[in-house]
């Protein structure tokens, strides 16, 4: 494979352009605070680990279910007595989700698996 | 003797790197294989941390790459042995050569554009009385209990979820729209619940570089709402489909 005469030099260092500098480094390094450090493969990160995994699916599969009641509520098919059953099931639900992240030391942005291209899991 | 590999190419030398230090701050030399060269360096058996420091060595490495010929990079910690990496590069010819047509003569711009201010977020609000008492066949759910409370929060939540992801894609659709034929390609994530909401990679010929970056100025100045962060030149990370 011959360079291509195409190929021609590339144009100077990489430029950074905004009239905005101090939103998008604060927001940046944000980001770049929140990278996880490198994984040490110890008995109490593993069970994190997977209790991060399991609790994550949990989460997914709960804000489906409020999705699911709220189209409920919006299509009037329920009783008022029935939506108060359906939110109090669900906040009990929510309740029992902040014991267990409390107790694995999980935040809300840790529920959440980055797919890369894809985006985000929730 | 484990390799770390920065990038793979094709008019790549070794005079390009000279006195340049990578990972570790290895030395950085260039392994022929074939009609592609590797660019690799032998920082130790020990993993390559992702710190700054290192980080911005991949990246160097591959900024002179760039400077020479439009790489292939890849991902930060890539690492193989040496006739692993032959036999990758053996096996995948056809397929390197037509990623190098692709990136040939281009380089990686990127744009990330923020909301101007939070408002945006919170007009869904206004919108829910008579939304409401539509909901339940009419009844007035305001009035009711903490069980029903919790579901209209829920469904304010969803709401503004729904309108700020639709607000992030008309962004995105905006800035692809506004920049024409100057993006070859492009890679884009929408975040609509994070302050970037839009981080966009393209494609761009290296001659049309000047002309795209006076577009994107073009384009900050239309939308007073959205704040752009552009930049780049850089290696296309974003259109490199190896390890």
């Amino acid at each position: 494979m011959e360079p291509s005469p195409l190929d021609s030099p590339a144009p100077a260092e990489p430029e950074v352009e905004t009239e905005h500098p101090a939103e998008f480094v604060a927001e940046l390094r944000r980001v770049a605070d929140r990278l996880p450090e490198r994984v040490n493969i110890d008995a109490q990160s593993v069970e994190q680990g997977l209790a991060k995994l399991v609790l994550t699916l949990i989460e997914l599969i709960r804000r489906l279910l409020e999705k699911q009641a709220v189209r409920r509520m919006e299509g009037g098919g329920l009783s008022p007595e029935q939506v108060e059953e359906l939110g109090l099931a669900l906040m009990k639900l929510e309740e029992k989700m902040a014991e267990l992240k409390e107790h694995f030391g999980l935040q809300d942005e840790e529920l959440n698996i980055d797919l890369g291209p894809i985006g985000k899991l929730i | 003797m484990s390799l770390y590999v920065y990038c793979l190419g094709d008019g790549l030398s070794g005079a390009a790197f000279e006195g340049l230090a990578g990972v570790c701050g290895s030395r950085v030399r260039v392994l022929a294989l074939g009609s592609v060269a590797a660019v690799v360096s032998e920082p130790g058996d020990e993993a390559v941390a992702a710190d700054e420091e290192n980080l911005l060595a991949h990246n160097r490495v591959n900024a002179a790459a760039l400077a020479v010929a439009t790489p292939l990079p890849c991902r930060f910690g890539t690492r193989a042995a040496p006739e692993r990496l032959e036999r990758y590069v053996s096996d995948k010819g056809a397929a390197l050569s037509s990623a190098l047509a692709r990136v040939r003569g281009r380089v990686e711009m990127s744009v990330k554009l923020m909301w101007k201010s939070e408002g945006r977020k919170t007009e869904v609000e206004s919108e829910e009385g008579g939304a409401l008492r539509a909901a339940a066949g009419g009844a007035d759910l305001g009035a009711a209990g903490a069980g029903t409370a919790f579901l209209l929060k829920k469904r304010r939540e969803i709401l503004g979820e729904e309108g700020a992801r639709r607000r992030a894609e008309e962004a995105a659709a905006w800035l692809a729209s506004g920049l024409g034929g100057l993006a070859r390609e492009e890679a884009v994530r929408s975040s609509p619940s994070e302050a970037i909401i839009v981080r966009a990679a393209h494609l761009v010929e290296r001659a049309h570089v000047t002309e795209y970056r006076a577009r994107l100025r073009a384009l900050a100045a239309e939308r007073a709402d959205l704040r752009l962060l552009t930049s780049g030149p850089w290696p296309p990370y974003n259109f490199s489909d190896i390890g």
